[in-house]
């Protein structure tokens, strides 16, 4: 006998959240800021870690888009047909995927706020793994010499998980670590967090006006090319002058594991069909192995009724068994 | 009195090319059932029944190796598996198929009748529960059958294709009929022998033994 079945209650099935830094290396920091000069596009700005000129291991980590629900700040994508324009587009996509209706405008501080323009920071698939982490979110923007802002989600101060739709979302507020720096202080609503669409949804007004002076300058000039999302990335990149690293995040992800437990009785599996324990004839090489037979097992096998091999795994070390031993081994099988 | 210590092992598994098909395939195939334990890179010679130290070191030189991680071919691991015998065996039971190396013209059939040596006392004895034959890689055969042994089909993915992944196939039976691809395209341009192997494990006694299986080429099929 060479297989031993299992045991209805030799397996359970366990799901654990696996939360890691969002950025490459699984940093939760971000510590430098390169856009590429190859793919500039007035539909978005993608944000990489590193100079993609000098470093080709440059990756994504996430893009910042600019909208306008009347299509304002960019050039009509036909100039023969105004008003259709990047910023037009991407409103009008975001809009879509969080009201899921074309009626409504993005709104804030409890619907009491309304806004035609956002700014989106979309975090790159590779990099979110499955959801943003509510409460490890902080930004630094930096307008004038004078006017800079710490964002953070209200995630901690709330025990409410809020809905738009289906999508769960918290207030961007101005504090650190999920909380106002000022306890029990109302304050403006900066924007959206949408942790399960990896999405910050930024209200544009709000910003223009906490970081404006000239620095932080929405254009809504119509069939123009404005570029507005220049101004986020140039905003992060001053915050980031004053602290370096001051844009954080983290992923959360659950995995789903199923663990086998294989027990080994004392009787079983004390012979091997390994080639180098007998001779030509298949004598054990040893006499000694014949009342008192030794094996060391390294790997379990895991079967379907077939016999067909669908998963496999290895041990540290062999593990020794005889007929005055018994072991339990647990697989962990991730999904 | 002291407290016993409730430890046990941990290992991740992985899936194995052959799980991950099953997996894709999503038609309930991927079921784990049972498991088998294997010694792959063992070498038995290490154990020393003269150290001077004494039996319970007989094991040390085994004991103290670092073991390779596992890698997800099918075919290539799990090949020596641990078997439960009766105590005071001293001869392990050996799988007999009767070639050394099969060789097999294309369409050309050949069926195999595996036996188990020193298998429960007896010098030659068929298994009560047949034998699991696998061939590493399925495309070089058009068919594949098992019989003797009633259980569910095991896949028999990639028969007779000249596209795709290399997958094994596995049957289960007391006798096996193979016949080689009718196919040219394996073969390519420069090829007159497409070679793979043939595995042949005995249900009841783990035994095992691999036989390469080489396909000719023939001009007109």
């Amino acid at each position: 006998m060479s297989f031993t079945r299992y045991a209805t209650d030799d397996s359970v099935v366990s799901s654990e959240t696996v939360v890691r830094g969002l950025w490459s290396g699984d940093y939760n920091s971000l510590a430098s800021f390169f856009t590429s000069s190859t793919t500039p596009t007035e539909y978005y700005l993608d944000v990489y870690d590193s100079n993609t000129l000098t470093n080709p291991s440059a990756s994504i980590q996430y893009s910042i888009q600019f909208g306008n629900s009347n299509g304002s700040g960019s050039a009509a994508i036909n100039p023969s047909v105004p008003g259709y324009s990047p910023s037009r587009v991407v409103y009008g996509q975001y809009r879509n995927l969080v009201y899921g209706t074309e009626t409504k405008n993005f709104s804030f501080d409890g619907d009491a706020t309304t806004s035609n323009s956002i700014y989106v920071i979309n975090v790159s698939r590779a990099r979110y793994k499955e959801s943003l982490l509510p409460g490890s979110f902080n930004l630094s923007l930096k307008g004038t010499a004078t006017s800079s802002l710490s964002l953070t989600d209200d995630s901690t101060t709330t025990n409410l998980t809020r809905f738009i739709g289906e999508n769960r979302y918290f207030n961007i507020i101005s504090g650190s670590n999920g909380a106002y720096y000022t306890a029990g202080t109302a304050a403006i609503n900066y924007g959206l967090f949408f942790p399960d669409l990896d999405i910050i949804v930024l209200n544009a007004n709000a910003l223009t006006s906490s970081l404006g002076g000239g620095y932080f300058v929405t254009s809504s000039l119509g069939n123009s090319t404005a570029f507005n999302h220049r101004n986020l990335f140039d905003s992060i990149n001053r915050g980031n002058a004053l602290e370096t690293g001051s844009f954080t995040l983290k992923s959360s992800e659950t995995i789903s594991a199923r663990y086998f437990f294989t027990r080994i009785k004392n009787s079983e599996y004390n012979y091997t069909t390994n080639p180098s324990i007998i001779d030509e004839n298949g004598n054990l090489l040893y006499t000694t192995l014949v009342n008192n037979p030794q094996t060391y097992i390294t790997t379990v096998g895991m079967y379907n009724d077939n016999n067909e091999l669908l998963a496999v795994a290895k041990l540290s070390k062999p593990l020794v068994k005889d007929f005055t031993k018994e072991a339990l081994i647990r697989v962990k099988l991730d999904y | 009195m002291a407290i016993l210590n409730p430890t046990y092992v941990t290992v991740d598994a992985i899936l194995t090319t052959k799980g991950r098909e099953l997996l894709a395939r999503n038609d309930g195939s991927f079921q784990i059932t049972q498991f088998s334990l294997a010694d792959d890179e063992i070498d038995y010679t290490l154990y020393n029944p003269y150290h001077p130290s004494g039996s319970a070191y007989y094991g040390e030189a085994i004991e103290a190796m670092p073991v390779i991680e596992a890698f997800p071919d099918e075919s290539q691991i799990m090949r020596y598996k641990l078997v439960t015998l009766p105590r005071g065996t001293s001869r392990l039971p050996v799988i007999n198929v009767g070639y050394n190396s099969i060789t097999l013209r294309q369409g050309a059939s050949l069926t195999i009748t595996p036996q188990t040596l020193n298998y429960l006392g007896a010098t030659s004895t068929f298994e009560a529960n047949g034998y699991i034959v696998t061939v590493s890689d399925s495309r070089l055969l058009s068919s594949f059958a098992g019989t003797g042994i009633t259980i569910t089909t095991p896949g028999i993915t990639g028969l007779n294709t000249t596209s795709g992944a290399v997958l094994s196939s596995s049957q289960v039976g007391t006798s096996f009929t193979i016949t080689g691809t009718t196919i040219n395209t394996l073969f390519g341009s420069s090829l007159s022998t497409l070679t793979t192997t043939l595995t042949v494990i005995g249900r009841d006694s783990g035994a095992r033994i691999t036989v390469p299986l080489n396909i000719q080429k023939v001009a007109t099929v």
